[in-house]
């Protein structure tokens, strides 16, 4: 169900407050949420000022400057620093999207920083994804045929059917799209959320698979779909540009279609 | 350890951005056009109960309070006629990229307004012609 409000354990507090040095030239203020599981207390919001003359041009290397040289206690997940990894996924001026990517020039002169919305906080920026994670291992995102390959070559599909499955399978995990989904605010107990149906579609369609209707069966339920109501936050932030929404409706056609 | 607190949603994501605002606007007009529906029904049931009962409902409608309510119901079900064709379109699988679904709110907030005022002018016309 909807739970509007904040439960009292995560209503959040004034933190502290980080000056930027003296003769600081290009000062930002980072309002950055704050949750350190050992103290027992509700998180906070700091608020740190940055010198920009002093950082690299993205909002991860702003994270990792702090981390550096204010206060390294500031928690955060990041790897591949290119959009690859999917690690630093996190709400930036009330959108998701990936740290590493996003240019600072392109925001404005105070930006606040949490958490991807409506998980479970391990720790300041680090969501707990377990049950993301097994959301989109419950859509078996692996060939599933009966039919044994070839012996002497792979399993060949063509240029066609690859391009169909080209953008869909460029889905990094980054979970932007599903803690951006209200459907999966409410309902991520029951709802797989964009990112798992968006790889749940990958194999429909894919050529070479033998589950299609297994796959179709396993989806056609009041919750694990149809929850979503084409709010479309999914495609509006993922930061590779594919498009969940999309394979959610085509995945919803399928399964009026195979009916006639 | 204590349990894990839950992260800020509604509270720090961008609201007003085009594809929460669409969306919340659609949901908040049906249930005010549902809602709208108990006045349509005390009009109809006056209708089928005879001339005097509806003379009595025909003056209470006309009052001004309730001519304000109508441009509010006008307004409310133009803005819900045209995100829900957006929505029938979508769920064709069409005009579902990135690009086409910001236009296509602006283009639903626009059609709305539009209609609204057309429909708001011939109404009203049609009042005073009578």
């Amino acid at each position: 169900m909807a739970e509007f409000r904040l439960p009292p354990n995560s209503r959040i507090r004034t933190g502290v407050t980080h000056k930027a040095p003296d003769g600081a030239r290009e000062v930002r203020t980072f309002r950055i949420y704050r949750f350190d599981p050992s103290s027992g207390e509700n998180p906070r919001v700091d608020t740190f000022e940055l010198d920009l003359a002093d950082c690299g041009p993205m909002v991860l290397d702003a994270l990792i400057r702090i981390k550096g040289s204010v206060d390294a206690s500031l928690t955060f997940r990041r790897s591949c620093r290119e959009g690859i990894c999917g690690s630093c996924a996190m709400n930036i001026d009330g959108v998701n999207r990936l740290a590493c990517t996003t240019s600072l020039q392109d925001l404005g002169r105070e930006i606040r920083i949490y958490p991807l919305p409506h998980m479970p906080v391990v720790k300041d920026l680090v969501p707990d994804l377990t049950q993301f994670y097994a959301q989109y291992a419950s859509v078996k995102p692996w060939l599933v045929a009966d039919t044994p390959a070839p012996p002497d070559s792979e399993r060949l599909q063509s240029k066609e059917d690859q391009e169909k499955i080209d953008r869909p399978a460029a889905c990094i995990l980054c979970a932007c799209c599903s803690t951006a989904c209200p459907s999966y605010w409410w309902n991520s107990d029951r709802y797989l959320g964009p990112a798992a149906l968006l790889a749940a579609y990958r194999w429909i369609i894919d050529s070479r698979d033998e589950a299609t209707g297994e796959r179709l069966d396993a989806l056609e339920d009041p919750f694990k779909l149809y929850r979503c109501h084409t709010i479309m936050n999914c495609t509006d932030v993922c930061p590779k540009d594919l498009n969940p929404a999309k394979a959610i409706a085509e995945i919803k056609k399928m399964l009026v279609q195979r009916q006639s | 350890m204590a349990a894990r607190p839950t992260s800020p949603h509604l509270s720090v994501y961008r609201v007003h951005r085009y594809t929460l605002l669409t969306s919340g606007l659609h949901r908040i007009s049906g249930l005010v056009l549902s809602l709208g529906l108990i006045v349509l029904v005390y009009w109809l049931m006056a209708l089928a109960a005879g001339p005097a009962a509806y003379a009595h409902a025909a003056a209470l409608l006309g009052l001004g309070v309730f001519k304000i309510l109508w441009l509010a119901l006008l307004a409310v079900f133009s803005y819900h006629l045209c995100a829900g064709l957006r929505h029938l379109v979508w769920d064709t699988g069409r005009a579902m990229e990135r690009a086409h679904s910001r236009a296509s709110a602006y283009l639903v907030l626009g059609a709305s307004a539009v209609l609204f005022v057309g429909l708001a002018l011939w109404l009203l016309g049609r009042g005073h012609a009578s």
